[in-house]
């Protein structure tokens, strides 16, 4: 079938998340969907799936006009999606979540017949060719599987029109590109896709046609044969993008960061990290990769003192930190960007100033006898708003009106106000425009410069492999590899992320 | 600081222990680990419950336990016989020692809920004579009252499972039942109608259980806060009403109380037939719904919509699945139960409404349906446990054993908050029950 999205527009109160935005798949045909975080894609999805109703703008299905009251509608027309986070239930097998909103009944009670619907998914994952086991429990499936689940729910409901938002975000590169395989294989059957993400390459391997968003319009259509990654970043961010960071080479020297045999647990009590042992070298970057949740965020946090260590050593030129609070630590010399800036990073409804103080408040030039030296703190907040190139009207603007980039940037400043001798960073780029991902990556590659020994926590491929000396693969809670820049492939990598270490 | 120290210092003992015990947890990740330690402390309180019966059992020397039971009909003739208390203690002993040991041995996959089941009609039972210390107990008595204490707990735990399974935290049952008691009487006061009164307290129940869900969907207001309006609420108005209306006109509390049926032919076997057979129409109505929830909740399309509700909501509303509606119905299902099981509470006897007449019985019914792990027939299991405890005070008081009546009155409560906060390990919620449904 042929989709046509003819000027969406949706208002929501402050921003004009679509302004009149076309796009349009024919029969058969992939598009890829490329923006930011922030340029309308998942508005314009959500209303494609009933969600949320335009403001103005026409949804065409073959050439007639439909209206989509709730999702209901938009399932009955042929539209089919994968969200972002799968919607699925942990406790249920593989056959209910496919049929769950149109289960095959029998009876007067409407008693859920199983035989049958166990069988329409056996036979619909052999046509497909997509291999699950209908009897197998969703939470006890790792996330590539369950996206086949995902996908199966759409074509259970014989979807023509399949809607992919960000569908490799949890994937290993490997899985990725099943992922693709099966996607050709859909379009080939003749299923429209719509590929929504903002990974460069993977739309051009893998769309026929891509249009690019930015700002909530349509910046620009083209093919994959005439696109290069740098031209659709382009289109992406609107200026020229320096899609890699320039950067000299390394002078390594002594090791700053020791750590031995750690063992953290989670929340739950198990083992998150399991017998870790790495060290990180003055003027070296060592980035972690690892597909989310692996025990990267457990990690970061017991560094960082935010955690428990339950055993094993981490050492810091020789002063041993794995008992030390978050104060002893930062006070040591480690600058942390934390996973979660709006949990961990700064406190939403304290100024900038306040937030840039948040771990040195204590300290003399800022405090006597337990009143804040507002002048100091002003001026140094002031110095900091003009290093880092923090865009805000003043510094005793609440933090949380700024944007997430500038944010960010306050939460690198204060972390690099004090003596660094190590960073660590955990997805310090997260949900960043591509300016502000640049402007970040240069001052963790200066702190390196200057000599400090950096850790960078990633679960995006390009950043590890963009950054990284060495590059460190986590995989259920150990460190399954350390390779050095040059040995690190995007093959290689990936590889160790879904485990496998040959 | 000051309160990592110690840790600090705890620790490296533990690095010295930690990898014996690692080498069972790694690999299974987080639960197993939480599981066995789990287990670990069940089977450490199982083993003092052994050392506290043997020192029971060493106790009971030369008491006898006697008994009585009903052959034919209520208030028929009398079989008697007696049992040696030691006996019973031995037995209790031997349980829990055996108990003890497969939770140590099989650790996370040992049944215990069920074992426990086994064994508790047992220690009620030696408790019981220990307490009666040669008095003569009328079993017949003690196992309809049983059955028919479980009636309001049972279908409340119903009432709370339906709407705790579509993603509401239902914690006002207690406020239901206490208006589907005064209106049930009120009902059948003024009809004279028998059935009336739980009709219409099924009926006001729903009405109370919608108000309820729309501040909780429409308004989002706290589920714990609006049920707990709702329960504090319920107690305000009835007594209130109570005190200005039905007293001073009692003939709007003089209910036709629905009275016991004789089920023909079963109600002749002896012994069975007065207990099990000779019941209020209310428990034969509460066992048909139990089974029939059973089967809607586990087998039918309904039951999948309302799991998957309380789930993940987003995973139903998703896929089409009119979520709010959805959790709306199930409230509205809830109400009609709950209020049909307070209707209970003052049609059955012939008191008719009094002040707080529910007496906690819908926060029994919660912890019924925590013990029942959200599952109808256990949940109902767990009420026959609560309603064991509830006759056995009646007994208790009522043969003027040497125990103050307080402590006997409050056992109900004590072994609730025993089976809720001691024993219970990881039972698994519906993940989305509290948690207000956002589309989008």
């Amino acid at each position: 079938m042929r989709l046509e999205l003819q000027k969406i527009t949706k208002q929501f109160p402050g921003v004009l998340a679509n302004d009149r935005i076309s796009i349009s798949v024919d029969k058969g045909q992939v598009l890829g969907l490329l923006g930011e975080n922030g340029a309308g894609k998942t508005t314009l999805m959500n209303i494609l799936s009933g969600l949320y109703k335009p403001d103005s703008g026409k949804i065409l299905i073959d050439g007639k006009e439909r209206i989509f009251r709730d999702p209901a509608q938009a399932i009955d027309a042929g539209i089919g999606m994968v969200h972002q986070h799968f919607m699925l239930v942990p406790v249920f097998d593989v056959t209910e979540s496919v049929v769950l909103g149109n289960e095959p009944t029998k009876g007067p009670l409407g008693s859920f017949d199983r035989a049958t619907a166990r069988a329409q998914v056996a036979e619909l994952s052999k046509r497909h060719g997509l291999h699950v086991d209908p009897d197998a429990k969703i939470e006890s499936l790792p996330v590539g599987v369950r996206q086949r689940v995902e996908i199966l729910k759409a074509l259970y409901r014989k979807s023509d029109i399949l809607v992919l938002d960000e569908p490799s975000a949890v994937l290993t590169p490997q899985e990725t590109e099943e992922l693709f395989e099966i996607i050709r294989g859909l379009a080939r059957g003749g299923t429209s896709v719509i590929f929504i993400t903002h990974k460069l390459n993977e739309v051009i391997a893998v769309a026929d046609k891509i249009t690019v968003l930015r700002r909530g319009a349509v910046a620009g259509e083209t093919i994959p044969k005439k696109a290069t990654a740098a031209k659709l970043a382009e289109m992406m961010v609107g200026r020229e993008v320096q899609l890699t960071v320039s950067r000299s080479k390394s002078k390594v020297a002594e090791p700053i960061l020791q750590v031995k045999g750690l063992n953290v647990l989670n929340d739950a009590g198990g083992l998150a990290v399991n017998s870790a042992t790495f060290d990180v070298r003055s003027g070296e970057i060592l980035a972690v990769a690892g597909v989310q949740g692996n025990g990267q965020t457990e990690l970061v946090e017991a560094l960082t003192g935010l955690r428990l260590v339950d055993s094993g050593t981490v050492v810091l030129e020789k002063k041993p930190l794995h008992a030390g609070s978050p104060r002893e630590i930062a006070m040591a010399g480690v600058a942390h960007i934390p996973e979660d800036r709006n949990r961990d990073g700064m406190v939403k409804g304290m100024t900038i100033a306040e937030n840039y103080i948040l771990n040195t408040y204590h300290l003399p030039q800022f405090n006597k006898n337990g009143l804040l030296n507002r002048k100091a703190i002003a001026a140094a907040t002031e110095q900091a708003v003009k290093d880092f190139d923090i865009r805000t009207p003043s510094i005793s603007t609440d933090i949380a009106s700024l944007s997430g980039g500038n944010q960010q940037k306050v939460i690198v400043a204060r972390e690099f106000s004090r003596n660094v001798r190590l960073v660590i960073a955990a997805q310090p780029t997260r949900g960043l425009d591509v300016g502000s991902i640049e402007y970040i990556h240069r001052r963790i590659v200066e702190q390196r410069d200057a000599g400090a020994a950096v850790l960078i926590v990633s679960t995006e491929l390009d950043e590890v492999l963009a950054l990284g000396d060495r590059v460190a693969v986590m995989y259920e809670g150990r460190i399954v590899g350390i390779l050095d820049a040059k040995e690190a492939t995007r093959e290689r990598v990936g590889l160790l992320m879904g485990g496998i270490t040959k | 600081m000051n309160k990592r120290k110690p840790v600090a210092a705890a620790r490296a003992k533990t690095t010295t222990s930690a990898p014996a015990k690692r080498s069972v947890s790694v690999g299974d990740g987080a639960d197993a680990h939480q599981q066995l330690i789990a287990s670990r402390v069940r089977a450490g309180l199982f083993a003092l419950f052994t050392l506290l019966s043997l020192a029971i059992t060493a106790g009971s020397a030369g008491v006898e336990g006697n008994f009585a039971f009903w052959v034919d009909k209520v208030g028929g003739t009398d079989v008697a016989f007696s049992v040696p208390v030691v006996l019973l203690w031995a037995a209790v002993t031997a349980g829990f020692g055996a108990m003890a040991a497969l939770q140590l041995v099989r650790g996370a996959s040992f049944r215990w809920r069920l074992a426990i089941g086994l064994v508790s009609p047992v220690l009620v039972f030696a408790l019981l004579t220990r307490l009666l210390d040669g008095t003569t107990a009328n079993l017949t008595v003690f196992f309809t009252s049983t059955l028919l204490y479980t009636v309001p707990v049972g279908i409340g735990a119903l009432a709370g499972i339906v709407s705790e399974r579509s993603g509401i935290l239902n914690i006002s049952v207690e406020g239901k039942l206490l208006f589907g008691a005064m209106i049930g009487s009120i009902a059948s006061s003024i009809t004279g109608i028998a059935i009336a009164g739980p009709i219409a307290g099924a009926i006001f129940g729903a009405l109370v259980s919608l108000f309820f869900a729309w501040l909780c969907i429409r308004y989002r207001v706290d589920q714990i806060i609006a049920g707990t309006v709702i329960n504090i609420g319920a107690l305000g108005v009835t007594t209130f009403a109570y005190l200005r209306i039905l007293q001073p006109y009692s003939e709007f509390n003089r209910p036709i109380g629905i009275t016991p049926i004789q089920i023909p032919f079963l109600s002749d076997i002896p012994i069975l037939g007065p207990i099990l057979f000779s019941l209020s129409p209310y428990f034969y109505i509460a066992v048909g719904f139990v089974l029939f929830f059973t089967y809607m909740i586990y087998r039918t399309r309904w039951g999948l919509r309302l799991r998957a509700a309380g789930e993940q909501p987003n995973a139903a509303g998703t896929v089409g699945i009119d979520v709010v509606k959805l959790r709306y119905r199930a409230m509205l299902v809830a109400g009609l139960l709950a209020g049909f099981a307070g209707s209970y509470i003052s049609l059955s006897g012939t008191g008719g409404f009094g002040i707080n007449t529910s007496a906690g019985q819908g926060f029994i019914a919660l912890a019924a349906v925590i013990f029942g792990a959200w599952n109808p027939i256990y949940a109902f299991g767990a009420a026959l446990i609560f309603g064991m405890t509830s006759s056995a005070t009646t007994l208790l008081s009522g043969l003027g054993v040497l125990i103050p009546p307080q402590i006997l009155l409050s056992m109900p409560y004590i072994v609730t908050i025993i089976v809720v906060a001691g024993l219970i390990g990881r039972v698994r919620a519906p993940a989305s029950a509290g948690r207000p449904y956002d589309q989008g």
